[in-house]
């Protein structure tokens, strides 16, 4: 079976223009003040290679701005690398609030069934999911109800359950607990274990240290878009704790 | 590019999905939906009507408002569905930021939207052959043949236009400006062969939507054939420029999420 998911020397490297000219108006204006818009190189990932078998959970854990989302970024295929390659065997969620892809005047049944198109998913087999989806999200009686007048806790619930519903191979879950109430997160998390007891490849990018020791064997380390550590958690967690004292 | 022409086709709900959307939000938030969507295109034939054929007493044009109206409806399928698709990324920067799927559906399905909604307003035109008594041909069955091309030629564009804006966010305002040099050039309200006789030949290369309406109206106006030589050239380019901007659009989307 090949891996779930395979970066062989992935670097990623993103250009910050400082006066990027966004219209043509701009362009023009750099143009006529003979600027060419100072450009910055900016690594978020240098050579990072690991390989996920399928059922693994991983947990990426490293300082801020060290390449965590990026790396899920590459997995889920929004970015492309800048140099070698990420290969992922199946379909790819990721669980994160996809209230941005709601439309305020649509109901939430609706938003769900489009939603779920957005994601590849057919309306016969969105049309299975419906109820689990309605009832996670503890929302069976507004769900017919345009989504604008929703409270924000309610829009959350419903994004986050129809990304945890999609059959998927492999889950992406960035800090995950910093949505939702309490009760909400523990259900997410029972989820989460579901998901690996059902044999999915989960992975897990989280600031909560003691979470990362309790779902994941297996922890990457990055810093500064270096893949400093990847082993078993407990050793990669203590090596963190040295990392981050200096 | 096969494979990611397999994608797209693979996608195909979502396009579905994301015209019903569009349709849905036009028809549900206004009673009068519908209506505004045959009552539009017959406000302006009137308007033009008035202009002219009381105002300049215009009466070398049979059945003006048939007429008009066939320039029209072409055009607003032109204007609205490039207007549209011109934001269509950039509109749902949220969703293209987080979830992966084939950015190129948003403008395709813009222009299939509108081209729905262009396919209702035919009933207007229709009404009003009928009420003419414009005598119309066979030739009537080639109308989803030109539909199509017209949709073929737009979808390109919509990419193209999609695409460029994201960089260049003030694309959609020049676009808008142009849009008014564009409908003049365009013969909706005049023949081409009587403003521009000389350089007719050259006004319908350099504009397609100019041989959209002459195809029309060959066969929605004057109820003959339409030229099929001069019409498998347009269908060509149409092609052409569908081809060229899905690659265009395809090779500037790989930096979508960092630009928006
Ligand atoms: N679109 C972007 N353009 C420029 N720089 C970016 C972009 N996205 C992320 N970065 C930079 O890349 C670095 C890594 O970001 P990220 O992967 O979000 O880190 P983390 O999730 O570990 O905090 C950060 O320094 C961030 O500023
Ligand atoms: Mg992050």
């Amino acid at each position: 079976m090949p891996p779930a998911i395979r970066f062989d020397g992935v670097a990623k490297r993103y250009i910050i223009h400082h006066q990027r000219p966004r219209s043509f108006q701009e362009a023009l204006v750099n143009m006529v003040h003979r600027r060419n818009g100072d450009r910055e190189v900016f690594w978020a990932l240098h050579d990072v290679s690991f390989s996920i078998e399928p059922g693994e959970t991983v947990g990426i854990i490293g300082p801020n701005g060290s390449g965590k989302s990026t790396a899920l970024k590459l997995i889920s295929r929004i970015i492309e690398p800048t140099s070698g390659s990420v290969a992922v065997a199946g379909r790819v969620a990721a669980l994160i609030e996809l209230g941005a892809g709601f439309h305020p005047d649509l109901t939430g049944r609706e938003n769900i069934y489009l939603l779920g198109s957005i994601m590849g998913i057919s309306g016969r087999e969105m049309d299975r999911r419906l109820s689990a989806i309605v009832e996670f999200a503890e929302l069976e009686r507004f769900i017919d109800t345009a989504v604008k007048h929703y409270s924000s806790g309610m829009y959350m619930r419903l994004g986050f359950s129809t990304a945890i519903h999609v059959d998927a191979d492999v889950f992406l879950i960035d800090e995950l607990l910093a949505v939702g109430d309490e009760h909400f997160q523990r259900k997410c998390l029972e989820a989460i274990q579901g998901f690996q007891q059902q044999g999915m490849t989960v992975v897990l990018v989280t600031h909560d240290l003691p979470l990362a020791g309790k779902f994941c064997p297996r922890t990457i380390l990055l810093q500064q878009g270096h893949l400093l550590a990847d082993g078993p958690t407990a050793g990669v967690l203590q090596q963190y704790l040295e990392v981050a004292a200096h | 590019m096969w494979e990611h022409l397999r994608e797209l086709y693979a996608y195909r709900e979502l396009v579905k999905n994301l015209v019903v959307r569009d349709l849905k939000l036009r028809y549900r938030n206004s009673a009068l939906g519908f209506l505004w969507c045959l009552l539009n295109p017959l406000l302006m034939m009137v308007v033009f009507t008035i202009v002219f054929t009381v105002l300049l007493t215009n009466n070398s044009i049979q059945h003006f408002p048939v007429f008009i109206l066939t320039g029209i409806l072409a055009w607003n399928l032109h204007t609205t569905a490039l207007l549209g698709a011109i934001n269509s990324v950039v509109g749902n920067a949220a969703l293209v930021q987080k979830v992966y799927f084939p950015r190129e559906v948003l403008p395709i399905a813009t222009v299939l939207s509108n081209a729905v909604n262009f396919l209702l307003s035919l009933v207007v035109l229709f009404g009003m052959i009928m009420l003419y008594r414009v005598p119309l041909s066979a030739t009537v069955l080639l109308l989803p043949l030109v539909i199509l091309v017209q949709v073929v030629f737009t979808v390109g564009l919509a990419l193209f236009l999609a695409a460029v804006n994201v960089y260049f966010r003030d694309t959609a305002s020049v676009l808008e400006t142009l849009m008014l040099a564009w409908f003049f050039l365009t013969p909706i309200f005049y023949r081409i062969e009587d403003v521009f006789p000389l350089y007719s030949r050259l006004m319908y290369v350099l504009n397609p939507p100019a041989s959209f309406i002459a195809a029309y109206r060959d066969i929605l106006y004057y109820g003959g054939m339409t030229n099929l030589d001069f019409f498998s050239r347009t269908a060509a380019t149409s092609l052409l420029v569908l081809v060229a901007g899905y690659v265009f659009f395809r090779r500037a989307s790989r930096g979508f999420v960092e630009a928006l």
